[in-house]
């Protein structure tokens, strides 16, 4: 016994140091791309000249055989495509993991709509764009293909028709593009809306500044305040949903959604949904790097990015709600796993075979599908039409997810334990129930919850792919935030710090109990509880 | 009073039991013997519903208890039950292996249960290791605990299956003390054992099971001293006496060397002879016999007689003689000259053989 708690220290200041270490290395890592910033901290910087770019593509035949990339789902390169040779294209989640791509030299240069590129340097003056033009895009509204479509379409074209006719739209277009600041442009008079027609679900990306953007008091920018006033004018009560750009327009095609935002238009698009006339059209550009020196020091950048990342808006709100939403999910998914998994099990033991051929079909299915599919085929097939929070499709995904995990363990441990004991107990007259609860788990809990705690611990980090199918976990938060402040340093060291809080808290958890149900480990005073010894 | 009618077992492609029909009564001490696999354990196990019979009937004092509308865990808390590899429960401290099963099955306070295993475990001489867990014990240890857990619960009938089988050599003995002790408690029992020399001094009854049938019943000293019937005979007598009939050349000698190695712990024969009868085995068969031509078909028994103290390996075979004296060993030669060996070789005019060679290994201390 003292060999075992033994191996658990030991178990526990290694995870520790190994976690430091990897701290340690990140920051590090980190500190060593600032460097230069560093030294050109008091030199004055060369203000007002043109700034050159690092790699000396300063037109688009540049960019011949270079890697070139750009955000998955928004088809601009089709524009260009023709134009350049021998490029490759990379492809990217989020506007600002292309900047870090950039920095880091894993590509030449990116394609990005004019009005990203001007947010972006907000944050990233080092960040210069070519002159030449690579095109122009034109956006719509996606509609969802619900008994809604009909009447959602109309409302909508009517709706962008008057917007252009009465310069509206350029109005929208001048505050929160031309004119971006993150710092002041907000959404002024929120518009009343009567509800009356009932509720609308809009997709939107959310961390894509200025269209959608995530702050403390909740979503804004173009966007957002477009869909208010539509829904003003209509008579609809707005719900946003924020979900990774790739899910928006599959979500609105099975009807989950009722308008999807930003949608490129596409003429393979048009094909198999129901898209609306442009709202606002925008050139795309390439970007690059340039050269740039910074004026602030390691450290004061190092505040700047940190007081940008979490204090500014109340940022760490936004990791908590995130963290609350991972825990809510993990946990929940955690209970009733295990007890789907316990009671398939018990349908099962006896060898019924009903029982045993579902259970076997949907273990089969759980375990061959991955995660992130499983997951987006419960979103957009199976409750596709439904309007279940994101949040419980979650949790029925994660609790099938778990409870195959459970019932595999209980066979393991039950498996595990020799038969020669469940006919001891029968044999003497034990009920099967009593022999099962007895005899017989005591025992396989010892051989399962090692695993148990494993299992916990992988079922954390499976979640942070909820975001997918618009679930705001801590994962999504991040990027959300990363989104808002083209920072990736803390946002992601933050998110990193809090699964490993958690999982510290679940398996402590796990742990006490598995020391509280070890047999092995109860005092004599314990296994004689309430009784005299005779002498 | 148990009583088994026209009991029958059938497995998928093996039926263990054919038709039996045993009365229990109280106070009947029963050995149950027999050759491996002839349902000795299967009639145990159906005693006590473990296995379920595909037919007949298993009456307990009157009651049908296999007709599917019995209570059957009321049945078995009067029937206590010792298995081969003792199934203590491994998460429970030995105390608690004999309280627990009083405190459920038949509501004892914790106190009454304690002092009713601390009770037992004085009798089996374990009181010490009350607060030690079944593996932390002896195989022979273990056995105890596990007969009296089974006592804590004021058993009608224990049914001892193979209790000193899975056994060490030197633990055997105090497990069979123990049941010898409970015997003249006057406690109903029946015991399935390999050890004949136990069963012939426990029991008042002895019940030889062959081919799935009770073959001959009677007491320790009709079965063991004046068996009737031929099967009977041939399993007593082959208790000193191991047969083989040698007819492919694939022959398994490792077998025999690991049955000889049982027979002479059984009998208290030294190594060194056994290993002898080994070596002259192989070294006629394995290196001479086989090589005739055509299948051969030896016939080889081996005997000990304990009052004359003489082992003897004897071969019998058709076909063309083979002299043993020609042999080309040299360990074989030297065994043959020593003093303590005998050979004799003849050819005879058998029915199905013609050869006979005959070889006495006799012991003296050097």
């Amino acid at each position: 016994m003292k060999n075992t708690y033994k191996t658990l220290t030991s178990d526990k200041t290694s995870r520790l140091r190994r976690t430091l270490t990897l701290l340690l290395a990140l920051v590090i890592a980190i500190s060593a791309v600032n460097m230069p910033a560093i030294f050109a901290d008091g030199e004055d910087s060369s203000e007002g000249e043109q700034m050159q770019p690092k790699n000396g593509i300063t037109k688009i035949e540049d960019l011949n055989n270079k890697t070139i990339g750009v955000q998955t789902g928004v088809l601009y390169e089709d524009e260009i495509k023709d134009e350049i040779e021998g490029e490759e294209w990379m492809y990217y989640k989020m506007p600002n993991d292309m900047i870090a791509a950039l920095e880091a030299n894993k590509i030449d240069a990116y394609l990005i709509e004019e009005v990203g590129f001007y947010a972006q340097r907000y944050e990233h003056p080092e960040l210069m764009r070519l002159e030449e033009k690579a095109g122009q895009s034109e956006f719509a509204v996606i509609i969802g293909n619900n008994d809604k479509q009909d009447t959602l379409y109309k409302q909508m074209q009517e709706f962008i028709a008057e917007g252009k006719k009465s310069g509206w739209l350029d109005q929208l277009y001048d505050y929160w593009v031309k004119n971006w600041n993150p710092n002041t442009c907000k959404i002024e008079n929120v518009p009343t809306t009567t509800g009356e027609n009932g509720k609308v679900i809009i997709a939107i990306e959310g961390g894509y500044e200025p269209f959608s953007f995530e702050t403390a008091n909740g979503v804004s920018g173009y966007d957002v305040e477009f869909m208010m006033n539509f829904c003003a004018k209509y008579g609809y009560q707005w719900d946003f949903w924020t979900m990774e750009f790739d899910s928006i327009a599959p979500g609105a095609i099975s009807g989950k959604y009722d308008f999807g935002m930003n949608i490129v238009v596409d003429e393979e698009r048009a094909e198999d949904s129901v898209l609306t006339d442009w709202y606002y059209v925008c050139d795309l550009v390439f970007v690059v790097e340039g050269e740039y020196e910074t004026e602030m020091g390691f450290f004061e950048r190092m505040a700047y990015n940190f007081n940008k990342t979490f204090i500014r808006e109340d940022r760490w709100k936004l990791f908590l709600e995130g963290m609350g939403r991972t825990m809510m999910i993990t946990v929940l998914s955690i209970v009733f796993g295990t007890i789907l998994g316990f009671a398939a099990y018990m349908a099962c033991r006896h060898g019924n075979k009903v029982a045993n051929f579902i259970t076997g079909v949907i273990n089969w299915l759980i375990e061959g599908i991955p995660t992130v599919v499983f997951l987006m085929i419960l979103a957009f097939v199976i409750f596709g039409k439904s309007t279940l929070a994101a949040d419980w499709i979650s949790i029925i995904g994660f609790t099938f997810i778990f409870g195959c995990g459970m019932y595999g363990m209980l066979q393991v441990g039950f498996g595990a334990i020799h038969k020669g004991q469940f006919e001891a107990a029968t044999a003497m007259g034990y009920s099967d129930t009593q022999s099962f609860f007895k005899i017989l788990l005591p025992q396989a809990a010892q051989h399962f919850l090692p695993i148990y705690k494993s299992n916990v611990v992988s079922l954390i980090k499976e979640t942070s792919v909820v975001g997918y199918i618009a679930v705001r976990d801590l994962t999504k938060m991040g990027d959300l935030v990363r989104s808002r402040t083209y920072l990736a340093f803390f946002a992601l060291i933050a998110v990193a710090i809090l699964y490993f809080v958690m999982e510290a808290v679940l398996v402590f958890i796990v742990k006490r109990v598995q020391i509280k149900v070890d047999p092995r480990r109860r005092s004599k005073d314990k296994i004689l509880e309430g009784i005299k010894e005779a002498e | 009073m148990i009583e088994l009618r026209h009991l029958r077992k059938e497995y998928e492609g093996t039926t263990p039991l054919e038709d039996v029909n045993i009365t229990i009564n109280n106070g009947d001490i029963i050995a149950v013997i027999g050759p491996s696999g002839t349902g000795k354990s299967t009639l145990l196990r159906c005693i006590n519903m473990l296995e379920t019979p595909t037919s007949g009937e298993v009456v307990v004092d009157g009651q049908v208890i296999n007709d599917g509308k019995c209570d059957l865990n009321e049945v078995r808390k009067k029937m206590g039950m010792v298995f081969q590899s003792f199934n203590l429960f491994g998460h429970l401290t030995v105390i608690e292996n004999i309280m627990n099963p009083q405190i459920t099955l038949l509501g004892r306070s914790r106190q009454e249960a304690y002092d009713k295993a601390m009770d037992l475990l004085n009798k089996v001489g374990l009181w010490a290791k009350a607060l030690s867990y079944p593996d932390e014990l002896s195989g022979g240890q273990q056995q105890r605990i596990a007969i009296a857990r089974t006592l804590a619960m004021d058993p009608e009938i224990i049914l001892f299956d193979e209790p000193t089988s899975a056994l060490d050599p030197s633990m055997i003995g105090e497990v069979q003390s123990i049941i010898r002790m409970i015997a003249k408690t006057g406690r109903t029992m029946m015991i399935v054992t390999h050890e004949m020399d136990f069963a012939k001094k426990i029991a008042n009854r002895v019940i030889f099971m062959s081919e799935g049938i009770v073959y001959e019943e009677g007491t320790p000293k009709e079965i063991f001293e004046h068996p009737k019937k031929e099967l009977t005979r041939k399993f007593i007598q082959r208790l000193s006496t191991i047969t083989y009939r040698i007819e492919s050349r694939d022959f398994d000698f490792e077998a025999v060397a690991e049955e000889l190695q049982q027979y002479a712990e059984k009998l208290l024969i030294e190594n060194e002879r056994t290993s002898k009868l080994q070596l002259c085995l192989e070294e006629l068969v394995m290196n001479n016999l086989f090589e005739f031509e055509g299948d051969p078909n030896i016939f080889v028994s081996i005997d000990y007689s304990e009052k004359s103290d003489i082992l003897s390996l004897e071969l019998k075979y058709a076909g063309e003689h083979f002299d043993p004296e020609t042999c080309d060993s040299l360990l074989f030669k030297s065994i043959l000259a020593e003093p303590t060996t005998t050979l004799l070789d003849e050819t005879v005019t058998g029915k199905w053989y013609t050869n006979h060679t005959k070889i006495d290994f006799k012991w003296e201390d050097q």
